[in-house]
């Protein structure tokens, strides 16, 4: 890759990003409703991405362990304890793998 | 909000220490060092590796660029009700727009007194975005220069989905939120399964497709 190429594709990251946080005018009440439904299930979706590896295979058994932690005190609606039942998860992965 | 970036911040390093092992071979060190500086995307710049060692030309890497960087579009567009400040600013933030700091920055404004949200939204993206950016800086200097934090890739990869989890659950305010947010996970790992190509794609329009219908509650 050149130069030239690894500008061009910095270009288009910073764009891609910039496009809707800059030039985008406010959105009217009715998409702002459909946009704000968005954020949970990206999420959601993401979590279920990083736990399925190549070929849609699952991941190992402490970080399955581990997102099983932070499911289960999910209800709580806390990052920390989120996080805390994340490594109690990992941890009992590990002792139980 | 930004305190618990640090976590993120510890595995986007170990990341970013793979990166620049992996990228170096194909990069050299000044243009590896110089993609993290400038491009600061763990996902593109992962797989920009990949193709090169496949031996890809220009096309398919801009091509790559491209597609995997539509996902900035939703991420981008659903902040954008939350931001008060001018064009300039919101252009200085547009850099720090990944997935986690999204998480962060939406987070912080659901959390924050109504009058306050644009304040604390852009607030957190900045700060989280500049915790993760050294991260991710700090670990591709570490591994261009032949340094290495792979001993603990697997613990450092187990905090993606606890934080994604984590923050779904903040993000979700409504019980249809919940609902959305459990059909999104389905259709990703149904994607992820059946079309193994479009797996990165797969978050942002599973996330886009349950969205679209129906009310609130």
């Amino acid at each position: 890759m050149s130069p030239l190429v690894l500008v061009a594709i910095a270009l288009i990251t910073y764009l891609s990003r910039a496009a809707a946080v800059v030039l985008l005018p406010r959105p009217s009440p009715r998409f702002e409703t459909i946009l704000s439904r968005i954020p949970a299930p990206i999420f959601a979706s993401l979590a279920t991405a990083t736990l399925l590896g190549d070929g849609g295979a699952p991941v190992g058994g402490p970080t399955l362990a581990a997102a099983a932690g932070a499911l289960l005190l999910s209800p709580a609606r806390s990052l920390l304890l989120c996080l805390i039942g994340g490594a109690a998860g990992y941890a009992a992965g590990v002792l139980l793998g | 909000m930004v305190a618990l970036a640090l976590p993120a911040a510890a595995a986007i390093a170990v990341f970013g220490s793979l990166y620049g092992a992996a990228a170096r071979e194909f990069l050299g060190v000044p243009l590896t060092l110089a993609s993290s500086l400038l491009v600061y995307s763990g996902a593109l710049q992962f797989a920009l590796v990949a193709l090169m060692s496949a031996g890809a030309t220009t096309l398919p890497l801009l091509l790559t660029a491209g597609v995997l960087n539509l996902r900035h579009l939703v991420l981008g567009a659903a902040l954008r009700s939350r931001f008060e400040s001018g064009p300039l600013r919101r252009a200085l933030l547009a850099f720090f727009l990944v997935d986690e700091t999204f998480g962060f920055a939406v987070a912080a404004g659901n959390t924050a007194e109504p009058r306050a949200v644009g304040a604390a939204t852009e607030r957190t993206l900045l700060y989280s975005g500049l915790t993760l950016y050294v991260a991710w800086l700090v670990g591709t200097v570490v591994g261009a220069l032949g340094g290495g934090l792979a001993a603990v890739e697997s613990q450092a990869g187990a905090i993606f989905p606890v934080l994604f989890i984590g923050l779904a659950a903040l993000a979700a305010t409504r019980r249809s939120h919940v609902v959305r947010a459990l059909a999104a996970a389905v259709l990703t790992a149904a994607v992820a399964l059946l079309l193994p190509d479009l797996r990165m794609l797969a978050p942002v329009v599973a996330g886009v497709v349950v969205a679209l219908p129906g009310g609130d509650r």
